[in-house]
């Protein structure tokens, strides 16, 4: 109550100012009339008892302005003033304010489009109940990974977790959630067209875990787990039903065609839920239950060794993440060894002793992208930053030019009686208005700029990533905006109030030069200074990640990066089995050979570049594995003539040929890194190779192969071998084919033509040149050279605005100067050079003093760079060289027009 | 007229609160009341009343509207409120505890 009338006051006295100032005036005549009645009624005249009146009384305006002061919202007061008269201040001077909003409008555009980057990615919340209590359990990055061959700690199968659910005591619940691969979605049987969805596989406590309730129709319950295939039910995300059914009531009860299988739809999720994956929003959620349908011919539902699920808890009251971790990695290896021997074979314990669960927070869900991305996210926050910082310099030097201009009128209010605090309390509201404006313009070219950059570095999850400024990101953004104001404002503002009052009074309007300072390095100039050196710093960023692009772009990988197509397929979901399926590569290779411009075309397990990779232990002959070593080793399961279609050298043997097929001897071929490692004395052909079982295969070496890049640019080739698919004895793959051509791209479409034609059901990925598929993989270099380039551009940009500022400044008040010189003789040239030279020595000041700040953080993004030093000297000096080409620039401008100068005109001119 | 009583800084909110607790009354009553109840001692100066009395409105504790003077003149007249009231019992308290502590070292022998 009492509050409440203490902020109605305040209001009245804000708003009615007019109305509480007469009040207040009305009061006090009030007093003095009665002082003077009683004046009067002691005896006094009329003029003796006003003044007595008024000498008792003391300063009426005195009084007034102390209760002024008691209203208690006298800053609040002083703050509309001094916005106002700062507002009425930057119109009077449009180009500056335009300048320095402009200029601020970029610097604190980038750091808020960075900002809201990590902020979708690393920091927002999931928009569940109570986030901040999820937990999440397994590594948060595989998202859409699935992986067989062994029982895992980073992705758990669908038995593991039931354990894990019902035999920890730290959680409520436990939800887990995986990858259904492609998810083709028809509406019916005969329906030629089909689309592709995102979808999730989610146990069916999912929904009320995270406390997500159905925006129509119903979510899953307990139900949904019972048995395989009973529960042919979705969920679809309130986006899809706005895209695909407008919006229908009647969509619930609808049946949908997944993958061929039929669903009903229960539910529609409401707008808000994007699902558990950052950067890519579910559409579709299906039953665990259903994972046998939603992937017709690969069942590993209730199978121990495919780790496919990661599991989100809810911390029980009172239980703390650390005592979850704890419990988790206590639990995981008790029921590894409880069901060893018994549920799953112990060959399919994870081979290594670290058997460490990771429990991290799980309020900003689970991504793919986050772990990858963070890192850069950082670098490129750190250079904005730097960019601010150059833009902050130009305002400031701008409101330093300003302050000089002003001086008179600044002198005149001192000389008045204005307090130095209140001016440069004013000086400072009218830089923080001039940030805010920016900032506000920032904001918008974030908005614009935060898409378009996730476009420039090609990230196709741009729509997915919701760049929307939340609360945080505009806190950022109004946070940013006030400290540079303040930066920026401060020191011109207390250079502005220490004004000598007499001599800047007496100045005539014309005569500024000669006063001021003083100084031989003004402000000004080192503003310069420091702009310079911080320019340098970002064009050395930029140079060094720009040309570990290019290493990385140019590397040699052993063999042609530039004539191969690549596209993975799956016959096991278009319903290929037994023979038909063994037969499958082989066929569909000579189909594709076949087309016009095909030299070869073999396939492999894994690919190049695909991000998949196997591994397997093998036993050699005469070769003794380090007891504490990793015995297993990285393969492929490759097609005929499979080196001669990539470009792979053989060293020694011979590729792989029709005639390695089912039943003939089994052969391999390994590279050189494992032939060292292995045979390091003698000639590994002719030796023999065991996968180790159960049942053991062997292999004879029948070549070793050259080393070749073929999954990573950066790390060292770790050995390898390479094994004919068809003598595995085991068909259940996806394989990718690469095709061996003059023009990879010219081909893309014959070759989905070919294979549409092939078979019209077969589902095929990532039908791409190896260049694309490469340059995928190094999607982080790609966005640090690209950005860091833009930015430091700009940033060079700002400085050399700056400079050409400061020094056209100076030509302005030397023009006398110039002309007596002149006057004197000296030579157009001449005039030029001395424009330039202390431009020149503004600029190699800044340089001096950013290639030691330069080398030094250089050193902190080391690990980024590829094929170089971080001090590398060409990038150091290209990048001191265009800084000096700029300076010169910059300088030219005003310079030619110093040497312009008419000596008569120029003398005159005092 | 001097200046013969210096009024303790929040003494003057006690004198205030106190004096209008009896009835609404406008400043120069005030100054006046106060000035007659003290017999002369208690002086309250105009540029200390006003700022005091403008300061107890901005915290609620009085409340101040125009009103007619028993000569029929328009006037801001102030009254307590319900949070002045309990304040004024505070003042009280404190001034007794004050002035009694007071009493104490000055009547030692």
């Amino acid at each position: 109550m009492r509050s409440l009338d203490k902020l109605r006051l305040r209001l009245r006295s804000l708003f009615w100012r007019a109305r509480v100032e007469a009040e207040l005036a009305a009061e006090l005549s009030f007093h003095l009339e009665q002082q003077i009645a009683e004046n009067l009624a002691a005896g006094m005249s009329a003029q003796e008892a006003r003044h007595a009146a008024l000498r008792v009384f003391g300063g009426v305006t005195q009084i007034q302005e102390r209760c002024r002061e008691m209203r208690g919202n006298r800053w609040l007061e002083q703050l509309l003033q001094d916005l106002s008269y700062a507002l009425r201040a930057l119109r009077r001077s449009p180009v500056f304010a335009l300048v320095a909003i402009f200029s601020l409008a970029l610097g604190i555009g980038a750091n808020t489009a960075i900002f809201s980057l990590i902020d979708a990615l690393l920091l927002r919340t999931l928009p569940v109940r109570d986030a901040t209590r999820l937990v999440a359990v397994g590594n948060p990055a595989r998202v859409g990974s699935m992986s067989s061959g062994s029982v895992r700690n980073d992705l758990f199968s669908c038995p593991l977790y039931e354990q894990i659910r019902s035999q920890n005591q730290v959680f409520t619940d436990v939800f887990a959630s995986g990858r259904t691969g492609k998810l083709t979605v028809g509406t019916s049987a005969s329906s030629e067209k089909t689309e592709t969805a995102r979808g999730r596989l989610v146990s069916g406590n999912y929904f009320s875990l995270l406390g997500v309730n159905a925006f129509r129709g119903r979510t899953f319950t307990a139900q949904e787990d019972r048995g395989s295939g009973a529960a042919p039910f979705v969920v679809i995300s309130h986006g899809y039903w706005q895209k695909h059914f407008a919006r229908d009531d009647a969509v619930i009860g609808r049946r949908i065609l997944l993958n061929g299988f039929p669903f009903t739809i229960i539910g529609v999720a409401p707008p808000e839920f994007f699902g558990d994956i950052v950067g890519v929003p579910t559409e579709i959620w299906i039953p665990l239950s259903m994972q046998g349908q939603v992937n017709p011919g690969r069942v590993y539902k209730d199978r121990w060794d495919v780790g496919w699920l990661l599991l989100m808890g809810r911390l029980k009251p009172g239980v703390s993440i650390a005592r979850a971790r704890a419990e988790i990695n206590v639990l995981f290896p008790r029921i590894l060894a409880e069901r060893a021997g018994s549920s799953f074979s112990r060959d399919l314990l994870p081979r290594t002793d670290k058997m460490g669960v990771e429990v991290t927070p799980g309020a900003a869900g689970f991504s793919a992208l986050r772990r990858e991305f963070s890192q850069p996210l950082f670098t490129l926050m750190g250079i904005v930053a730097l960019v601010l910082v150059v833009a902050c310099a130009n305002v400031a030097n701008l409101l330093l030019e300003r302050a000089m201009a002003r001086r008179k009128e600044i002198a005149v209010r001192l000389a008045l009686g204005a307090g130095p605090a209140r001016l440069i309390r004013q000086l400072l509201t009218e830089s923080v208005l001039l940030s805010a404006l920016g900032g506000a313009l920032g904001l918008l070219f974030a908005l614009w700029a935060g898409t378009a950059l996730l476009r420039l570095v090609g990230v196709s999850t741009s729509a997915a990533l919701d760049l929307h400024p939340d609360p945080l990101v505009l806190a950022f953004t109004a946070g940013v905006s006030i400290v540079t104001g303040l930066l920026f404002g401060l020191a011109p503002a207390l250079r502005a109030t220490r004004v000598e009052l007499a001599p800047t009074l007496k100045e005539s309007a014309r005569s500024v030069a000669g006063s001021g300072s003083g100084a031989r390095w003004p402000l000004a100039k080192l503003l310069v200074v420091a702009q310079f050196a911080v320019s340098l710093l970002l064009v050395t960023g930029a140079g060094l990640f720009v040309r570990t692009l290019q290493n990385l772009q140019h590397l040699d990988l052993g063999y042609a990066r530039d004539s191969l197509l690549l596209v993975n397929v799956d016959p096991v979901m278009a319903g290929y089995k037994g023979a038909r399926l063994a037969s499958f590569p082989r066929e569909l290779a000579e189909r594709l050979q076949a087309l016009p411009g095909v030299t070869a075309v073999s396939y492999s397990e894994n690919g190049i570049f695909s991000g998949t990779e196997s591994s397997t232990s093998v036993r050699v002959e005469g070769f003794k594995s380090p007891p504490s070593g990793d015995p297993s080793i990285n393969y492929d399961r490759v097609g005929a003539s499979y080196f001669r279609t990539i470009g792979i050298p053989l060293l020694d043997g011979r590729d792989f040929g029709p005639r390695d097929g089912v039943g003939a001897p089994g052969v391999a071929v390994v590279n050189e890194a494992m032939a060292k490692q292995y045979f390091p004395a003698v000639n590994p052909i002719g030796k023999r190779l065991v996968i180790t079982g159960p049942p053991d295969v062997e292999f004879e070496i029948v070549g070793v192969s050259r080393d070749v890049r073929d999954h990573d640019l950066r790390a060292a080739v770790p050995p390898r071998f390479y094994i004919p698919l068809l003598q595995s004895g085991d068909f259940d793959v996806a394989p990718n084919f690469e095709i061996r051509t003059r023009k990879p791209a010219a081909l893309v479409e014959p070759i989905r033509r070919s294979l549409q034609a092939f078979d019209r059901n077969l589902p095929m990925r990532d039908l791409a040149p190896l260049t694309s598929m490469i340059d995928d993989s190094i999607t982080n270099e790609r966005i640090i050279a690209k950005l860091s380039a833009v930015f430091g551009v700009l940033g060079l940009l700002l400085a050399s605005l700056g400079l050409y500022g400061v020094i056209s400044y100076t030509i302005a008040r030397r023009v006398n100067e110039i002309g007596i010189r002149m006057a004197l003789g000296a030579r157009r040239p001449r005039v030029l050079w001395m424009v330039l030279s202390e431009t020149l020595v503004l600029a190699l000041a800044g340089i001096v003093l950013g290639v030691p700040a330069a080398l030094g953080l250089a050193g902190v993004v080391k690990s980024r760079l590829f094929g170089l030093s971080a001090s590398d000297p060409a990038t150091l000096v290209t990048a001191t060289g265009v800084l000096i080409l700029v300076a010169v620039l910059a300088g030219v401008i005003p310079g030619s027009r110093a040497t312009r100068v008419n000596p008569v005109q120029a003398l005159r001119y005092e | 007229m001097g200046k013969p009583n210096d009024l303790v800084q929040g003494t003057l909110d006690l004198l205030i609160l106190k004096t209008i607790s009896l009835e609404p009354m406008h400043g120069w009553a005030l100054a006046k009341r106060i000035q007659q109840i003290s017999q002369d001692v208690l002086r309250v100066q105009q540029g200390s009343l006003y700022p005091a009395l403008h300061r107890l409105e901005q915290q609620a504790w009085i409340k101040g509207h125009w009103g007619e003077t028993e000569t029929g003149r328009q006037a801001k007249l102030y009254s307590l409120t319900r949070a002045g009231r309990v304040q004024l019992e505070r003042e009280l308290a404190n001034w007794g505890r004050l002035s009694h502590a007071i009493n104490l070292v000055a009547g030692m022998a």
